[in-house]
């Protein structure tokens, strides 16, 4: 008996969340729609595209919204009778339904490119992952790096005058690895060497690096800007065949050499951090040193490997910001990325792949937001500017839940 | 250990040193000027500027020295620093130092101060004097440097809707604050009297004066916005684009040259000469000469003719204007430069004027 009620109940809670969800949509959306508007929304990212061009999606803006709310309550009533068993479908339908009719609201009588703000989203979510991923690997090894945007920072300065000066955007590419590599290596050093407090190791190298890269940028490349400071960005790069695809194509396949690589590192980084014997390693001596080190695991040469990677990782996410996105540096350029992305590791749970998504919602509400203000809606830009910071919280907080840091964070480790 | 912490400390002090360069100090008279958060460089008002205490070095003897801001908690320190080496004038650049200038300036009444882009009294109704706000009078050792800048953005918008291919041109700012929104609201106000002329119907993406609010980076510090929003505005159709957003509309030019899709408008500065890698997408620029206003300040207060007060630049005097066309100068039809130089001429002698622009 009383099985069945908490069952009922486990039932109850989410439908009626569900049908009030769909109520808001009714009352925030479709009440404040015009009869006979429509909303257009570009499914085309632009007619240079390699991708196989398509109609626009043209929507009738008030019956659109009914359906989805309508859509939604459904759903909550199926919940509250049926139940629907994968949680991640309940979520999924709500959230879509809710964005949907937020987006026809907002775009009615006008139109907006759907395709060029999913493109943007990944790009945008480009050096918050490096950032989280350089977090994540180095965490994992109970490493806090909190130095990351001023590694950015520092190898995005290395990136563009070594680009510029070799003419050659690679070499450019890889001494911005080296410098996060370097740098890394340097906070390696201090804490596990010298067991430094990591926090405080790590806010030394951000004030280094604002201090060093802004005096370079005001007595170099601000005065010799062709000799040091314009190398011009990786080019956008088509796959063939899968880049014609329509919507995804330009998307995920029309993308810079430092877009796939993000990619390619969340799914190599995955697998070696859960799949392999040194991502084991990895994990023991992030949770229980001692226990890693009684099997005969060395603690420091893990820690410190793993750190290093984690700045290479930081300092291809510095390269996007120069060779990867305008071609040179200006001061403080970075702008916060780093610690962002420091937020998106724990938000995604210590995990590459949760740290990506994590990052590509922060991308997808940044470019919806500054789509928002471009439509001209009536909330405030100051609001939708907040709105990723926001939106980036409660989706990971409500649906991600609790999240546990490795039970040796930030410790340094004591050989006996 | 002992060493490492010494090293570390090094470090820090290095980078503070690095951060607070400057000029010289000696007896002459001093000028001292404290930058925003765009720093020395911005190749905006910061740079203007220091070009005006610069071109005063060379030309009025005195010695020029700056230090940036690199947090807001910066400009009250950098402020107390220049007033403990005795500096005789200091000139403070931007809206966000409005309140921590009149603080500076009350205590030290000796001291004569100039702010760039702002003037007292700064209070509304219900603000919090030296809070919300500086001063609810003017204060007598301080002059505020104001320009009239959307007279000028007004001439760039009415080019823009001359020059776009696609109907659409777009403006984006740094921050909602009043001298970032006045460049918008005159380049609204300039497509909108195209528009009144010539029975057009040219778009303003990124700005709305009636709704007071636009598209906004959120900063003036990341290019990589810049780009993004450039991006965005082209998808959206825009192909010349205002940024008003100091280096951030760097990003967007960067994204024009890369592409070929877009041509931006620079601010403050010419951008075909300060930024001149970007000069092929340059249309042209808004000026709000800086450097002059503050060369101004500071031979008012080195021949003792300086008063608190405001004095605003305008298109009249030449304080603002918009750049010569350089490599756009034949494409630029002879048609729209006439149009221009006339709306020019009416901005100048008062037969036109943004608000009634807009008001229309």
């Amino acid at each position: 008996m009383k099985t069945k009620t908490s069952f009922t109940r486990s039932r109850l809670i989410p439908g009626i969340v569900i049908i009030v969800t769909g109520l808001l949509i009714f009352l925030l959306f479709a009440i404040n729609t015009q009869p006979q508007v429509t909303s257009r929304f570009g499914m085309n990212i632009s007619a240079s595209s390699e991708a196989i061009q398509i109609p626009d999606l043209v929507v009738p803006a008030q019956t659109g919204i009914y359906v989805l709310a309508l859509v939604t309550v459904f759903f909550g009533a199926w919940q509250m009778a049926r139940g629907i068993r994968s949680t991640g479908a309940l979520i999924g339908i709500v959230a879509f339904s809710f964005v949907a009719s937020f987006l026809i609201w907002a775009t009615q009588g006008k139109s907006f490119n759907m395709v060029g703000m999913l493109s943007s989203s990944l790009v945008r979510a480009t050096p918050i992952a490096l950032a989280a991923l350089c977090g994540v690997i180095s965490e994992r090894a109970a490493v806090v790096n909190i130095g990351i945007e001023g590694t950015m920072l520092l190898s995005a300065q290395a990136a563009v005058i070594s680009a510029t000066v070799s003419h050659n955007l690679y070499v450019g590419l890889v001494v911005a690895i080296l410098t996060g590599g370097l740098v890394a290596a340097f906070h390696a050093f201090m804490v596990i060497r010298f067991k430094v407090n990591q926090i405080v190791s790590g806010v030394a190298i951000n004030i280094f690096a604002t201090g060093a890269t802004s005096f370079i940028s005001s007595r170099y490349l601000e005065k010799h800007t062709d000799l040091f400071n314009n190398s011009g960005t990786f080019p956008i790069i088509s796959i063939p065949l899968l880049s014609k695809i329509p919507i995804l194509g330009p998307v995920l396949f029309e993308n810079s050499l430092v877009v796939y690589l993000t990619m390619l590192l969340v799914v190599v980084l995955q697998v070696v951090l859960f799949y392999t014997p040194w991502g084991l390693r990895t994990r023991a001596v992030g949770e229980h040193p001692k226990a890693a080190d009684t099997l005969g695991i060395d603690v420091f040469f893990v820690r410190y490997v793993n750190v290093i990677i984690g700045g290479m990782i930081a300092g291809l996410g510095g390269a996007y910001f120069t060779i990867g996105s305008v071609g040179r540096f200006d001061e403080v350029m970075t702008a916060g990325k780093g610690f962002i992305g420091l937020a998106a590791m724990i938000f995604g749970k210590w995990n590459p792949v949760g740290a990506f998504t994590s990052s590509l919602i922060f991308g997808f509400t940044d470019s919806l937001q500054v789509k928002m203000q471009i439509l001209g809606t009536p909330i405030p830009s100051e609001f939708l500017l907040m709105a990723p910071y926001i939106v980036t919280m409660i989706v990971l907080t409500g649906i991600v839940g609790r999240a546990m840091p490795p039970a040796a964070d930030g410790e340094p480790y004591e050989k006996q | 250990m002992k060493k490492i912490f010494a090293f570390l400390s090094l470090l820090v002090v290095a980078s503070m040193l690095l951060t607070a360069c400057g000029g010289t100090t000696s007896s002459a008279f001093k000028v001292g000027q404290v930058t925003d958060l765009g720093g020395i460089d911005d190749k905006s008002f910061n740079a203007s500027a220091w070009l005006g205490v610069e071109n005063a070095q060379k030309e009025l003897g005195v010695t020029g020295k700056y230090l940036e801001s690199q947090g807001q908690s910066d400009y009250a320190k950098n402020i107390q620093q220049f007033l403990d080496e005795d500096t005789n004038l200091i000139v403070t650049v931007g809206f966000l130092l409005g309140v921590d200038t009149a603080k500076a300036a009350l205590a030290n009444p000796e001291t004569k101060f100039a702010i760039v882009d702002y003037a007292y009294p700064d209070c509304w109704p219900g603000a919090a004097v030296g809070k919300d706000c500086g001063s609810d009078k003017e204060i007598a050792n301080v002059l505020g440097l104001t320009f009239q800048t959307d007279q000028a953005a007004f001439l760039a918008g009415y080019l823009a809707a001359g020059m776009t291919k696609t109907g659409k041109v777009a403006t984006y700012g740094g921050l909602n604050i009043p001298t970032v929104t006045i460049f918008m609201k005159g380049f609204e106000a300039g497509v909108k009297y195209y528009n009144q002329q010539k029975g057009t119907n040219v778009e303003v993406l990124g700005w709305n004066t009636a709704a007071a609010d636009g598209v906004f980076a959120g900063n003036f510090e990341s290019t990589d916005d810049g780009r993004s929003l450039a991006e965005s505005f082209v998808q959206e159709g825009a192909d010349i684009i205002l940024p008003v957003a100091g280096p951030v509309g760097l990003g967007s030019a960067a994204v024009c040259k890369e592409t070929g899709n877009c041509l931006v408008i620079g601010v403050d500065a010419d951008w075909y000469e300060t930024a001149a890698e970007y000069k092929d997408v340059v249309l042209t620029s808004v000026l709000k000469k800086i450097n002059v206003a503050v060369y101004d300040a500071v031979k008012r207060a080195k021949d003792g003719t300086f008063k608190g007060g405001v004095a605003t630049y305008t298109i009249k005097d030449g304080g603002v204007d918009i750049a010569p066309y350089h490599d756009f100068d034949s494409k630029v039809s002879a048609e729209l430069k006439a149009e221009v130089e006339a709306a020019k001429k009416a901005l100048i002698d008062g037969s036109l004027t943004v608000d009634g622009v807009l008001a229309k």
